[in-house]
């Protein structure tokens, strides 16, 4: 009985974090849109079962919370009361109340929080409410007077907001799955539907509905270990056959058994791209706590923001889902508070009060690039530059002499702020450099783009398969690596006499192109290679970095699976793990972006 | 029958899946074991109509068919109208309850509920059922 107790516990857990991801999107739009009973109605529901569920498990804290919101709620859908700010202040304040609580019940911990003066508040806001009766009608809740109250008390401003990323799974087993969580926002949001119009919201119901299993994420991580280990073996088993026919070419055994190789190649590929898919999940899941952020960021401070998202369907795999959403909530904040001017700042240059920011997430080829842009007055490069000389990262020459890219690049420096004084929510100066980390953690990278008084966007590329990948196998110094190919521009022969200097640095001219040239061997550390040999010169694209690694020999492409190195990966070495080719060999597996900011931070232009 | 037998097949209907485990949970825990499932009202009707089943427990609000529909679906069906249907509502529902009994609900029980109150609540209708 207790194992049944434990898996319904945590199947609570996952569907109570699922309501209440969805309640704080859905009370934004409320704020802006104004009424709609739909909504409500979700919401309501939402509240009502957590409360049903809770008050059988015994969470009875959870069950006053529920409890309490769930009067405002049910007030709000009847049209007695209507949305005031402090209303959804004090709701959105309970749902991370809830919050902080089913973590508490996630992690086996005692449901141990004050919530009395949430409650408190609950009951005030719904009281003031009541003495003025609403209208029932739909209108924005911008409404409110003069007379709006205070803020949410300060032990709620305490709960911690809700954007970090999920916790870990304790000792409990079961966890939503991908496809799980997808079908979750579609069919209740469909069953809410009025009683005007069932049929037809009966047939969309039946479009949108996905049949779902929740499964274990540990079972499939095994089966994506497994089927790496499959691709491994099958590219031993291509080489194999390969050196078998060449020799035993008219046996009519060796001929089936280069069939069937052939076959199992297919559904190999096959197999590993369905596997991947199982892991992915749309990008909304992360999405849909910044309507959240905006709101209450622009509120703290003063500003008036609209937040466009698009591309929200785009989907990535789950290990993007838990690690991008630190990084692009703060420099969503950042566009508000040092991005965004002021309304009147605004007014005064012409343009719209309302500042806006806009996100749009897109899969190009074999990377997934999201977007985050603000019409706001552009990162002033000379501030940077004066706080970056002020801060010791650079020196005034250095700073003289500097490109614009390189000169955006400061503000990912660590220590780096241009704020005088440390606000709540950003200018601590460590913010950008852990964008950057928590980004190359991902395997991607940062690009900057930025114009006075129009704004600054802020491109993040990710790949989009973190496992298995296309790479090209190089020799030099004796070593064979393998170069990640969805990097790579193209390979050229070249000459020794092709090499150039320029300003001391050697480079290659190609057509016009000036690049700089670096040998492979001496980035890792194996000395150069004997002068007057013919060199192979791999063009590599990072963002909008272009260089040359140059090698011995080159030796074929393969798609390999990476096999991270415990202990062992760090920025210095430049791999990003290895991986046992066709033929058996354990091979490294180089870190382009990681190599390509060695060479950025050396560069001086 | 005076009692609800352990064999006898009963239908769970809520549209959470949460809910309608604890309430499994719950049956087995009084030593029934062939229970089954429903997300909703017209989905507990269809599979009611397949027969079989000796008991329903039933939430009030659910999306398609809501437990009050279902009732009246049940009790207008000649083959279904005898069915013991409990009914599981919230505490502030208890209002709509008249509206659940004259729809014909063998008994409603307030969540949240424990196996005893269940058992008692069963008891009560198959009583009933006995005379």
């Amino acid at each position: 009985m207790t194992d049944d107790m434990q898996e319904i516990i945590s199947d609570f857990v996952t569907e109570a974090e699922e309501s209440l991801d969805r309640i704080d999107p859905l009370f934004v739009e409320l704020e802006t849109n104004g009424e709609d009973k739909e909504i409500l109605n979700d919401i309501f529901r939402c509240v009502h079962t957590l409360k049903g569920a809770a008050g059988f498990l015994g969470f009875q804290p959870v069950v006053d919370v529920a409890h309490t919101s769930e009067n405002i709620l049910k007030r709000l859908r009847e049209g007695e009361i209507a949305l005031s700010k402090r209303i959804v202040d004090a709701i959105l304040a309970s749902v991370d109340t809830l919050r902080v609580l089913i973590g508490h019940v996630k992690h086996g911990e005692n449901l141990d929080e004050n919530i009395g003066p949430l409650l408190a508040e609950l009951d005030a806001a719904l009281a003031e409410a009541s003495g003025k009766p609403g209208n029932g009608g739909s209108h924005p809740a911008e409404a409110p007077s003069a007379a709006s109250p205070a803020p949410a008390p300060a032990a709620v401003a305490d709960a911690p907001v809700a954007v970090s990323a999920p916790a870990p799974v304790a000792a409990a087993t079961a966890a939503a799955v991908p496809a799980a969580a997808k079908a979750a926002p579609a069919p209740p949001a469909d069953k809410e539907a009025e009683k005007a119009a069932p049929e037809k919201k009966d047939a969309e119901k039946k479009k949108d509905e996905v049949s779902n299993l929740r499964v274990d994420i540990g079972r499939i991580d095994k089966v994506m270990d497994l089927t790496g280990e499959v691709v491994l073996a099958r590219n031993r088993l291509l080489n194999l056959i390969n050196t078998i026919s060449a020799h035993y070419a008219d046996d009519p055994a060796v001929s089936n058994v280069m069939e069937t190789v052939s076959f199992l190649d297919l559904v190999t590929s096959d197999l590993q791209l369905s596997v991947m898919k199982m892991r992915m999940q749309a990008l909304q899941k992360v999405f849909g706590k910044f309507p959240r952020v905006v709101r209450d960021l622009a509120s703290a401070i003063g500003k008036e923001v609209d937040l466009k998202i698009t591309g929200e369907e785009t989907e990535v795999d789950r290990s993007v889902i838990e690690h991008i959403g630190d990084p692009m909530v703060h420099i969503i904040r950042n566009a508000i508070d040092h991005g965004l001017e002021a309304p009147e700042a605004r007014k005064a240059k012409g343009k719209p009060e309302r500042g806006t920011i806009s996100i749009d997430a897109s899969q190009r080829g074999n990377q997934i690039v999201i977007e985050i842009s603000d019409d706001g007055k552009g990162i002033d490069l000379d501030r940077v530059k004066r706080k970056a000389i002020e801060r010791g990262i650079v020196s005034a020459d250095e700073a003289e002499r500097m490109t614009e890219e390189a000169a955006i690049g400061l503000i990912f420096q660590a220590g780096f702020s241009t704020m005088d004084v440390a606000t709540e929510l950003s200018g601590r100066g460590v913010g950008m450099d852990v964008v950057k980390t928590s980004i190359s953690k991902l395997s991607g990278f940062v690009e900057v783009k930025t114009r006075k008084d129009e704004g600054t966007t802020f491109r993040v590329n990710i790949p989009l398969t973190l496992a298995i990948i296309q790479a090209l196998m190089v020799r030099t110094a004796g070593v064979q690596y393998a170069v990640p190919l969805s990097l790579i521009e193209e390979i050229v022969r070249v000459a020794p006499e092709e090499i150039a200097l320029a300003g001391g640095r050697r480079v290659l001219v190609l057509r016009e192109k000036v690049l700089p040239f670096y040998e492979l061997s001496e980035m890792l550390g194996k000395g150069r290679p004997p002068e007057g040999a013919v060199r192979y010169a791999v063009v590599v694209a990072v963002g909008d970095s272009r260089f040359c690694l140059s090698v011995d020999k080159l030796l074929g492409e393969e798609e390999v699976v990476i096999k991270p190195l415990e202990g062992i990966v760090t920025e210095a070495s430049h791999t990003l793990g290895s991986t046992i080719t066709g033929d058996g060999k354990v091979v490294l597996i180089l870190d382009l972006a990681s190599i390509s900011r060695s060479l950025t931070g050396s560069k001086r232009t | 029958m005076a009692t609800l037998d352990y064999k006898e097949k009963i239908l769970v209907v809520d549209d959470f899946v949460t809910m309608r485990r604890i309430v499994k949970n719950l049956l087995k825990q009084l030593g029934y074991e062939n229970i089954m499932e429903a997300e909703d009202g017209e989905q507990a009707y269809a599979k009611l109509k397949g027969g079989g089943f000796g008991f329903v427990v039933s939430d009030w609000n659910m999306p398609n068919l809501d437990g009050l529909g279902l009732v009246q679906k049940v009790r207008s069906d000649p083959e279904l109208k005898s069915l013991p249907f409990l009914m599981v509502t919230a505490e502030a529902e208890k209002e709509k309850v008249i509206e659940a009994i004259k729809a014909g609900v063998s008994n409603y029980v307030v969540k949240p509920f424990t196996a005893e109150i269940l058992k008692e609540k069963i008891e009560k209708i198959f009583e009933k059922l006995g005379k």
